[in-house]
């Protein structure tokens, strides 16, 4: 907003002031002493007629009360009388009229510019207040509202006639957050206050708005009018509390789950210590049983030993499996930028004994860097390529292929193919499963533990597990992990 | 076996009869078992260390090893292990835990204690013989216990 040309402002110092006052009266007195003096004609109804004149008519208003004053005042003042004449010493009168009504048309146009100028500031500040969303209302220190914008009107429901002039706490019937006197205390102090307010609109709803108080002061740094800025945030208090409220319920179920965890470990702990010991001893006095009966027994009941003893073996490595599993779901993982190629080296040496001199042929592809927990992903790696192994055996001539193919850009996907017996995809789902085995346990060993270990080590990594087999033909198991 | 005659006496603390017996009878296998104390729970362990209780007229000395188990009434084993750390005359004895339990935080929590060796006993009975005749020999027949060790 462009500033006024002329700044009509009042001096701040008193002394400047009131010296003002003296001054011009003095000026005044002087001039009236030496208009005394020289027993001058009194030439001021002439003076106050070229005043209002120019102050309420303009320029030319002006300069025709200065003709018609000079022609009044020369015919009928000015020796000799009745006459237009004049003579030499009366020239600086009519230099008095001229300069008079060129001061007050001066001063009258100025006027005139700065009211302009005033208007045209006010009609553009409220236009502009009308256009933002927010309610903004003006109020003197007596709660009397003496401005109200649109926004003010949509938000409250009074037109601005209906609101000016009115008590504002009265008409909104407004509740505090806190002591009025307090907010006041504030505001006086800072100038500022903000804060949520509770308040009724005309149709008698309640709405909770956030507002800005403004302290406005005049010239001598008084208090007089408030300007106050709200918006209404009813629909977002009701979220908050909303979210609050799921926020609350979700601390409640995190401890309920976190207590479930505690359990669920107290419960592995138990399996580990518990369950474990009567199995060693079956299998440690069934073994002493075989030993020194060895020579009474027939081969039946040899036999009935020998699978007694295998089924504890089972069992015990079934809970060893399970008890891994569970320890991958609750140890924290630690992640870190490591090298697949120099992963994949490790657990080739870590399955080369399953190998047992197996021709096999390995194809690994380029393997880019993996963004996660080393000693998950090289379990993940073990059991992919130990399956691999396993369910090639069949094969005079096993391939092996491990690479990387073409994920999506925020994801790597890493394979493990082989040409083994493969499997048929309508058993896919069950793949991943904790003791899911497709194969019987004579043709190829193992608990139905292992891809639900990397299934879950890859969740716990935000990727996904997949695979893809023809009976016969080989199989192909994925992970997927985001590269960062 | 001829080293019987140098054989380091063997403080089994073990709360399962059976776990004990075939303890026992791995150890015999190997004629490690004829100085094999036994102490079912962790409070007969600390009594035996501390010669008191029914071990109060006990010959004097440490014995060469203590294979400890971790489940015990009474007194569990990380607390005999922090007990015996703590004394100065006990302190120097060997400890081996001897357990069911593969859990990691019992195997960080022994070492931080200061355990020698950390065995979780093997389901299959072969290998808990292997376990238990390795352990013994080497514990209390190869190893130099430290001085105050009974040793025939």
């Amino acid at each position: 907003m462009a500033q006024p040309k002329l700044q009509l402002r009042i001096a701040q110092s008193p002394v400047l002031r009131y010296g003002l006052a003296v001054l011009s009266v003095s000026v005044a007195l002087g001039g009236a002493l030496l208009i005394e003096r020289l027993q001058l004609r009194n030439i001021t109804l002439f003076l106050f007629a070229i005043a209002v004149a120019a102050w309420y008519g303009g320029t030319g208003a002006a300069v025709l009360a200065l003709l018609l004053s000079c022609i009044s005042f020369a015919y009928f003042f000015v020796e000799p009388s009745h006459t237009l004449y004049i003579s030499r010493s009366d020239i600086p009168y009519f230099i008095l009229f001229a300069l008079f009504a060129w001061l007050v048309s001066k001063f009258s146009s100025v006027r005139r510019r700065v009211e302009a100028e005033l208007l045209a500031e006010r009609t553009q500040q409220r236009s502009l207040l009308n256009l933002t969303h927010d309610s903004i209302f003006v109020r003197d220190m007596d709660f009397i509202i003496s401005y109200w914008n649109l926004g003010a009107q949509e938000l409250y429901g009074w037109a601005p006639e209906d609101a000016i002039g009115k008590h504002s706490r009265q008409l909104l019937q407004t509740v505090f957050p806190a002591p009025l006197e307090d907010v006041h205390a504030e505001l006086l102090r800072t100038g500022r206050w903000e804060g949520e307010l509770k308040r009724t609109t005309a149709q008698g709803t309640t709405v909770v708005v956030a507002a800005r108080y403004a302290l406005r002061r005049d010239e001598q740094a008084r208090p007089v009018a408030i300007l106050e800025t709200s918006n209404d945030i009813t629909e977002r208090k009701r979220r908050e509390r909303e979210i609050e409220g799921l926020n609350e319920e979700l601390a409640k179920r995190s401890m309920e789950l976190e207590a479930i965890n505690k359990e669920l470990e107290a419960f592995a702990y138990s399996v580990s210590h518990d369950l474990r010991a009567p199995l060693r001893h079956m299998a440690g006095y069934t073994e002493l049983l075989q030993k020194k009966a060895s020579s009474t027994l027939d081969e039946k009941c040899s036999h009935y030993i020998l699978m007694t003893l295998e089924s504890a073996k089972r069992m015990g490595n079934l809970i060893d499996d399970l008890l891994a599993f569970s320890r991958i779901g609750r140890a924290e993982t630690q992640k870190t930028l490591f090298s697949l190629t120099q992963l994949v080296r490790e657990a080739l040496t870590e399955v080369r004994d399953d190998t047992g001199g197996r021709n096999i042929a390995w194809k690994i592809g380029a393997l880019p860097d993996f963004y996660g927990d080393r000693s998950m992903l090289r379990l993940v790696l073990v059991n992919l390529i130990s399956n691999a192994i396993k369910f090639t055996r069949t094969r005079p001539q096993a391939e092996i292929e491990i690479g990387c193919a073409d994920g999506n850009s925020s994801d790597l996907v890493v394979f493990v193919r082989d040409n083994g017996v493969g499997f048929d995809m309508k058993y896919v789902n069950k793949l991943f499963g904790v003791f899911q085995r497709l194969h019987d346990s004579d043709a190829f060993e193992g608990t139905g533990i292992g891809l639900a270990t990397v299934q879950r080590i890859i969740h716990r990594h935000g990727g996904k597990v997949w695979a893809e087999g023809v009976v016969d033909s080989g199989a192909t198991f994925y992970f997927s992990a985001p590269k960062t | 076996m001829e080293s019987v005659n140098k054989l380091g006496r063997i403080l089994l603390v073990e709360d399962d009869p059976k776990d004990v017996e075939l303890t026992l009878t791995a150890l015999e296998e190997y004629n490690l078992a004829n100085e094999v104390i036994v102490a079912r729970d962790g409070e007969e362990a600390l009594e035996y260390l501390y010669s008191r209780g029914k071990f109060k007229t006990r010959s004097s000395g440490n014995p060469a090893v203590m294979l400890l188990d971790l489940k015990l009434p009474k007194v569990d084993g990380l607390e005999v292990l922090k007990q015996v750390k703590s004394e100065e005359k006990l302190r120097m004895i060997p400890i081996v835990v001897l357990t069911s339990s593969k859990e990691e935080k019992d195997m960080v929590a022994s070492y931080k204690l200061g355990v020698s060796a950390y065995v979780v006993k093997p389901v299959d009975f072969h290998e808990f013989v292997n376990a238990i005749k390795e352990l013994g020999v080497f514990w209390a027949v190869i190893n130099e216990p430290p001085p105050g060790s009974v040793r025939k």
